[in-house]
Parts: C-alpha cells; structure tokens; sequence
C-alpha cells in the first residue's frame, strides 16, 4: 500500500506532466498503425451525441436517448502515458475511445506490464464497472497519445435508470450482451475446439 | 443562509417527482418551472392560512386580556387565594414564594399598557352588545389583580435603532419588500438545483484530476444516496408529525386556523431533535390557557382533563415517530450516535442559531457520509 505523504498528496492532486521529449515507442508505434491523429477526428464530430450513436453498444439508439445519454456522460482528457484505471483497483465506469489510442495491459508474473490490445475510436472498455459488480480490474488503460474518452459512471446509469427505466434498461442489456460476447471471445481463444466435447467424453466413459 | 438551504433541502425533496414526471417524456425545465410554481402557489396558500390564524391588532389585545384573566383564575384557583393574593393552600405556601415572582413576569409581559387599554376599550365600547361584554368584566378584574399584585406596566423602552424600532418605522411594502428580496434566493436556487443540477455535478468532475475521476463519483453517489434519502425521509418525518398534530389539536376542540398553524411550525421545526413536540405542546398549552371554552371533537375529553389529553396524545405521536416512522423513512441514513447528533444539535445552535440546529443534522450526515466513503474509496484505489 502508497505511504500517505504531503508529497504523495501533491501527486495526487497535482501530477506533473511527463517530460515530452521522453521517447515512448509504444505510444509511437500506436499512433503510426492507428487512425487519424485525436485533433482532426474531434473537429468532425464534435457532437457527444452523435459520437456516441457511433459507438457499437448504442448502434441503434434513437437520437432522443443518445441526447438523454450525452447528457450523463463526462468527457475526460488524457495525456500520453497517463493511466486511466490500474489493474487490481476498483472501477466505476465505463469508458469510450473518442479520440486516440488508447492500450489495455496486464501485468505478467514478473510484474512487467504486457500490452494486450490497442483501442481506438469508438471502442468502448470497461463495461463491467458500468454494470456495478463488486470487482478488481484486471488489466491496466493507459493513453498513447492525447486521448479523448467518454466515460459514463455507474451512479449515472443508476440516476438515468430512474429518471427513463427503459433506456437505462436497454443500456445495461446491451453491455450484458458485450460481456457475453467478449466472454465467448476469451473462451475460444482458451479452449481448442472440441476440448469441451472432449472432456464430456471421458466424463461419459 | 436560511433561503440558499431551503431552496437546495426543497430541490432534494422533488428530485423523484421530477425523475417521475421526465418519465412521460417532459422537459426537465418544464417539470422544473411547473414545480416552482407549484410550491409557490401552495407556499403562498399556507401563508394566507397563517396569516388568518393570527389575530390583528385588537383581537391580540383581546387575546391579551383573556390570556391575563385565565391565567391568573386558574393560578388562584390553584393555589385557594385569598382576595389579598398573600394566602393560600398549602400547596401555595410550599411553593409560593417561587411561583409568585414567575406569575408576575408573565402578568407584567402581557398585561396592556395605558395605551393599549385605552384602544381596546374605544374598541369595546363601539360594539352593539358592550353592556353585557364579558371582556370588559376580564379587564377589569385584571386591573384590580395588578393594583392587588402591585404591578405597574409600562410602554417598553425603545431603543434607537434596535429591530423593533426599525419595523415600526418602515411601511408594510418595505417590509415586504425587504422579505422578498431575501427569499427570492430560494425559488432561484431550487430551480436551477433541480434543473441543472447534473450539469454542476459533471462541471465539478471535470475539474476532478483523471486518477480522481472514478473515486469521486463514487463518493458523490454515496453523498447523494445519504443526503438525498435523509432530506426525503425527514421531509416526509415532518409532515407526518405536522398533520398528527394539527389533528390532535382539532380533535381537542382547537379552531383549524389554529391547528393548521401549531402543526406546521412543529413540522418545520422536527429537523432539530425533540422541538417539533415542543412547539405543539406549548402552542396546545397556550390555546388552552387563553381560550375560555375548549369544544373537544369527543365526547370522552372534557375541557377540564383537556391537558392531559394534550400531553398523552404528543407522547404517542413522538413515540409512533420515533419507533414506527423514523426507521421506516430514514432507514439508515442517520446511522450516528444519538449522543453525536446531540452534541452536533447544540454545537449547531451555538455557533449558528436557528440555521445551525435546523442544518446540524443534515452537515453531520454529509460529513459522516463523505469521510467514511472518500477513505474507502481511497483505500481501494490505493491512493491513500
């Protein structure tokens, strides 16, 4: 556990900004292999709204419950190297790429951290925090680049949920379909094909 | 101070009524507006309602001089005074000696001036039936009573530019005026709470460092749920006292006027622990000494054991409040100590006033509330 300090405190309340000039390849190779640079895709949709109807988890919302989302979402900033949550701590949001990349890690035994994926605009991450269960994170988000998300917090949904039941209905849905989803990604990518079958077999025997 | 609380305490208390009415798709503004206006018609509605319970001018005289006669019948009576006022029972000699003084500060501070007896008996004499008046009768027992005491009375020293002084010398309007412009601050800051109220909370996240960012909603969440559930369970706590009460007394013969008045001060004043009760026994009290006829609903309470009744009744109503409402409303957003509320109550009173005992318990809700979340919240995110 942090030791509580004054200057630990400062840290908190006011980080330094890392030193430019430091050379970052990850962040690097990230902006090289993805899309366009965080400025140009913020001028062409600057509406939250309609950003959001790009995002996958709200593919066919109508423009009324995009607003009524735009309205309790926040819009956050990032800079190069910043974390946005660390593996092993609690979460309370769920986030969407609005601008740059943004990669996910985990650390290995040896507590280096291992890049898993690199997300861009419109992904969005996090979504069991959204959900509320009671859990550690277990991988790292950390900005490449300037990144712009949206995040949208538990409380909000749970404030939208009694303000438009339905809506707020139709969100948590649509992230139990992603977690599924994302669930029968990770099972694939563990499991051989046919192992289940397998090991029903010799259950049987 | 008083109208900023109020105004933000109110805008907590509709926060669901206008969740539920955005539900049949609404404006929020429009619910807002509509809601303002709504408050102010009923706020405006209980005022007149209290303004015609109060007596004018000469009814309070009136009520002065019944006040003053009932009081000191009841006393003697009481006590088995002689016409000299200097014998009595034994009850009276036990404790004479400490009640004698107390009746006459309470004879002195309602007794009418020169003045004002001057007014009251131009008042009486204009009226068809003076001869059989029985008023003029209590006046004048009342005057032997104070020759017989040795009272005088005399016009309260005025002092230059003391508050009383100051609202003699302005008019009605500026009085008015003066209240206006001080409590228009409520309507305004229960409006814009309630509509944008979000829009401040995410201004204020976004001044919220990143690495903050998620611990603070959480621990605005847990503000939210405590506060919001005390505003409402209290809210909801003081009308029931404020109607049980009110009923009470119409049910022990008090005129509706009157009643309606008793109950919404000791509503108002059920945030500050055990005052509520207080005012109602005082304001029952108060009525029974000054009226001359108590006309109770039933027929098992006689004006004679109507004070018994009176207590027994706000001992049950404090009781179903404090074992029956008060858990079911509150549930456990005041889970605080009763000795730390009490201590927080008169610290509260001290240092603030009215505004400290009516704003004590809320300020130890968030406190209790945002100390205990923010160090989970930081534990959990390792920052502390």
């Amino acid at each position: 556990m942090r030791q509580f300090s004054i200057q630990g405190l400062r840290e908190i309340l006011l980080p330094r900004a890392k030193d430019p000039a430091s050379p970052d390849r990850t962040a690097a190779r990230a902006r090289a292999a993805f899309g366009p640079l965080p400025l140009m895709t913020s001028r062409k949709h600057s509406d939250l709204a309609a950003f959001l109807g790009e995002v996958s988890l709200f593919a066919d919302f109508s423009h009324w419950e995009l607003g009524r989302l735009a309205r309790n979402a926040h819009e956050r900033t990032y800079r190069d190297g910043e974390y946005i949550y660390e593996e092993g701590r609690p979460g309370a949001a769920l986030f969407l790429v609005r601008s740059g990349i943004v990669e996910i890690t985990r650390r290995d035994p040896k507590g280096e951290e291992v890049p898993i994926l690199a997300l861009e605009r419109p992904a969005s991450f996090s979504e069991q925090a959204a959900i509320g269960t009671d859990f550690a994170r277990w991988t790292s988000a950390v900005a490449r680049g300037p990144v712009s998300l949206v995040a949208l917090g538990k409380p909000d949904l749970d404030s939208l949920g009694r303000r438009f039941p339905l809506l707020a209905n139709k969100v948590l849905s649509r992230l139990a379909q992603i977690l599924v989803l994302r669930l029968e990604v990770l099972l694939e990518t563990q499991l051989p094909p046919g192992g289940a079958q397998t090991s029903n077999d010799d259950a049987a025997k | 101070m008083l109208p900023l609380a109020v105004g933000g305490l109110l805008a907590y208390v509709c926060q669901p009524l206008v969740a539920a009415l955005e539900r049949f798709r609404l404006a929020r503004g429009l619910v807002v507006a509509l809601l303002v206006v709504a408050t102010l018609v009923i706020g405006l509605l209980l005022l007149s309602r209290v303004r015609a319970a109060l007596p004018a001018e000469i009814a309070a005289l009136e009520m002065r001089v019944r006040a003053f006669h009932n009081i000191n019948q009841k006393y003697r009576a009481l006590m088995d005074l002689d016409d000299s006022l200097r014998e009595g029972n034994r009850l009276y000699r036990f404790a004479g000696e400490d009640l004698d003084p107390l009746i006459d500060q309470v004879d002195r501070s309602i007794a009418l001036t020169p003045e004002e007896r001057a007014r009251f008996l131009a008042s009486r004499s204009e009226s068809p039936d003076a001869g059989a008046d029985p008023l003029i009768g209590y006046d004048l027992e009342n005057q032997r009573t104070l020759e017989t005491r040795g009272l005088t009375v005399v016009k309260p020293p005025r002092i230059p530019g003391g508050a009383g002084a100051t609202q003699r010398t302005k008019g009605p309007l500026a009085v008015l005026g003066e209240t206006l412009s001080t409590w228009i601050v409520a309507p305004a800051v229960f409006f814009f709470l309630l509509r944008d109220g979000s829009l401040i909370k995410r201004g204020f996240l976004r001044a919220v460092p990143n690495r903050l960012f998620e611990p603070t909603l959480a621990v605005l969440a847990d503000l939210d749920r405590a506060l919001g559930g005390y505003v409402r369970g209290i809210f909801l706590e003081s009308c029931f006292l404020g109607v049980s009460l009110a009923l009470l007394l119409r049910v022990l013969g008090v005129p509706v006027g009157w009643s309606i008045l008793v109950g919404l001060v000791a509503g108002a004043a059920n945030p500050v622990p055990y005052i509520g009760s207080a005012v109602a026994l005082l304001g029952g009290l108060s009525f029974f000494v000054v009226a001359d006829e108590v006309h109770p609903l039933l027929s098992a309470i006689r004006s004679e054991n109507v004070a018994i009744w009176l207590v027994a009744g706000i001992a049950l109503i404090e009781v179903l409040k404090n074992s029956v409402f008060e858990p079911f409303v509150l549930g456990e957003s005041v889970d605080v100590h009763p000795l730390v509320i009490l201590i927080g109550v008169l610290a509260g009173g001290l240092l603030f006033g009215l505004v400290g005992l009516l704003l004590a318990l809320p300020t130890i809700t968030i406190v209790k509330t945002l100390v205990a979340s923010a160090s989970h919240q930081l534990k959990a995110h390792r920052l502390i």
